[in-house]
């Protein structure tokens, strides 16, 4: 009852094809960006935004890039990290090599750095599937990190071996460095995960996409239509390591400021990769879900043991590890489609609700 | 049965002493015929005869190790499917092989590929040039969601419709590539009688208006007699006999291969 399209008549094949074809989803979306753009920075203290908020969207533009290259595209990886690592440390030297480039434009710039290792790294996938190609990424995850823990030149010989961001403004506001507002960060993170997520949006509901999916389902198929695999698979690596390293760039310069070669080990691949399986594979929206699940359910769980229940620190926490893993498993078996899923069954019964039939 | 009056033209396709073997499996040997413009040609023969192998091989996925493959005047060598796809040659599956997860009109969207031409950073906006071509497409494949009266499950998930209804999607993939040969490899298999009387009809029609020409593998012989101009019979990987379906039909290699004579 709430959710109906009826009444609403689309008269040519544009007007059928848009992201948001029923009004309701128009308005929902209209009141979440203005929540999420101005209601938000006015009353998030600086701890939600600076630790909770800003990884969220961080990591959310990160699930968004490898849902491309795994939900998509149905190649399988492990080497998110070490793609994101590229993102990190390209940015770091690109920013300090030319200080006056504006620092959206060094994301951008690192994010190519980053889609060229994914090139060279997705080359395998022409002559391995699934698990094998997962392994084969690895490679990528580990060499990457060896070598900027192993080449000084990566992070200017710094004694300590971390890689610092320097403050840099745009028009006349800071938005990198310790001195930077946390709501000018997170309305950065938050832009750049919005421009992304319509852009993947666009992308795969072109025929870019469709080539994507094809691959996935039926790749025989897919070849005899006359898609070329080796060049659609390394475009949906090029993508998606691009996206990862402007996420990984993002994740050192908005989020830390200061890192090693550890932020970026295999746990955050990992870590990653669940929030795509737990947001739903093939899902722009099941992204952002995931991430804010994973992010928020910990915390979430913590208050509850902690403050609710009154739990010690030490024990909370590993009450919190159990709970977390059984809730992962319980949303796995309920919907292996992952939360992308949920949300759309809720809108279909949101249809006829609250009535019968 | 009235046929209509049909122009079968020259010859479009000639194959020429194929052969094709899997390790010591000799899966084709020495087969030659050619399929002419416009035409329906039929290949039959019992399972195991070597059809769906000769479709791979025209279509590039088989590699013949003897023969020449002559396409448009033009002799084939090492052809990749994609090329084929390229030259206008199109192909459905024995063994359904639609894009399950994607929609239907995803699906025979993803049947136009070749013929979109605007490169990734146009299509991520989505806007302009790139939008103008998505959507001219969309109208194409809409007209081939109403010519196969589909036009109720475009939005539907492939994956979740029954198998007549898939088999016809398949088919829609293979027409929006508006191909000159088209491959089809046993388009009626698995259906009632309804369904395939459908199907005949799409395949006539397809033929008909479009001028595509077509060779189809198929095990329903009234199907077989009925709806094709010539016919291909292969058996064990040779050719046995070819000619029209009455020549055909009373064969004796036909009826000994389909009836079982021992071959010694």
């Amino acid at each position: 009852m709430l959710y109906r399209e009826a009444g609403q008549f689309k008269s040519s094949y544009g007007a059928d094809q848009a992201v948001f074809p029923i009004a309701q989803d128009r308005w929902f979306i209209a009141a979440a960006a203005v929540f999420a753009f101005v209601v938000v920075p006015l009353i998030a203290d600086d701890y939600w935004l600076q630790a909770i908020l800003i990884p969220l969207l961080v990591y959310a533009l990160a699930a968004l890039g490898l849902n491309v290259l795994t939900g998509y595209a149905g190649q399988l990886s492990l080497g998110t990290g070490g793609f994101m690592a590229v993102g990190a440390y390209m940015s770091y030297k690109i920013t300090t090599a030319f200080p006056e480039l504006n620092i959206i434009v060094v994301f951008l710039f690192s994010g190519l750095f980053s889609a060229a290792v994914g090139i060279v790294f997705g080359l395998p996938s022409l002559r391995i599937k699934g698990f094998y190609l997962a392994v084969a990424t690895l490679a990528a995850q580990f060499f990457l990190i060896w070598l900027f823990n192993k080449v000084g030149w990566f992070y200017n010989y710094n004694p300590s071996g971390t890689i610092d961001a320097p403050p840099r403004a745009m028009l006349g506001v800071l938005i990198t460095g310790a001195e930077a507002q946390p709501e000018v960060k997170y309305l950065t993170a938050l832009s750049l995960l919005s421009v992304f997520a319509l852009l993947t949006k666009n992308l795969v509901r072109s025929s870019v996409g469709r080539a994507w999916m094809a691959i996935r389902d039926m790749d025989i198929a897919a070849e005899i239509i006359g898609i070329r695999p080796l060049r659609t698979k390394l475009l949906a690596f090029a993508i998606s390591s691009f996206i990862c390293g402007v996420a990984g760039a993002e994740l050192f310069a908005l989020h830390f400021g200061s890192v090693e070669t550890l932020a970026f080990d295999i746990n955050l691949s990992f870590l990653i990769l669940f929030m795509v399986i737990i947001g739903g594979l093939g899902s722009i929206l099941g992204s952002i879900l995931g991430a804010a699940f994973m992010v928020l359910m910990p915390i979430a769980l913590t208050n509850l043991f902690v403050g609710g229940l009154g739990m010690q620190a030490v024990t909370a926490k590993h009450t919190e590890f159990m709970v977390f893993g059984g809730l992962i498993i319980f949303f796995l078996i309920v919907e292996p489609h992952g939360l992308a899923r949920l949300w759309q069954i809720a809108k279909e019964k949101l249809r006829l609700w609250p009535f019968p039939y | 049965m009235s046929q209509p009056q049909k122009k079968i033209g020259d010859t479009l396709l000639k194959v020429e002493d194929i052969s094709l073997s899997f390790g010591g499996v000799k899966a084709i040997s020495g087969v030659s015929f050619e399929i002419k413009e416009q035409e329906i040609l039929a290949i039959i023969g019992p399972n195991g005869a070597g059809k769906s192998s000769m479709l791979n091989v025209i279509n590039g996925f088989y590699h013949p190790q003897e023969g020449t493959i002559t396409y448009k005047g033009e002799a084939r060598h090492q052809m990749r499917p994609h090329n084929a796809a390229k030259q206008g040659i199109a192909r459905t599956f024995q063994n359904i092989a639609l894009f399950k997860g994607m929609s239907t009109l995803d699906n025979i969207m993803t049947g136009r590929l070749l013929k979109m031409r605007r490169n990734f950073l146009w299509q991520a906006l989505y806007w302009g040039p790139a939008l103008k071509e998505e959507l001219a497409h969309r109208e194409r494949v809409e007209q081939i969601i109403d010519f196969l009266e589909i036009q109720a499950i475009r939005k539907t998930q492939v994956g979740r419709l029954p198998y007549g209804l898939q088999k016809r999607v398949e088919l829609g993939r293979a027409l929006a590539a508006e191909p000159d040969l088209l491959l089809l490899d046993e388009p009626m298999a698995g259906m009632n009688v309804e369904e395939k009387e459908d199907m005949c009809r799409f395949v006539l029609d397809v033929n008909d208006e479009f001028g595509t020409t077509i060779a189809l593998i198929e095990h329903d012989m009234g199907v077989v007699m009925d709806i094709s101009d010539r016919v291909v019979v292969l058996d064990y990987g040779r050719k046995i006999a070819d000619g029209s379906p009455d020549e055909v039909r009373g064969n004796k290699n036909v009826i000994d291969a389909y009836l079982g004579v021992s071959h010694d």
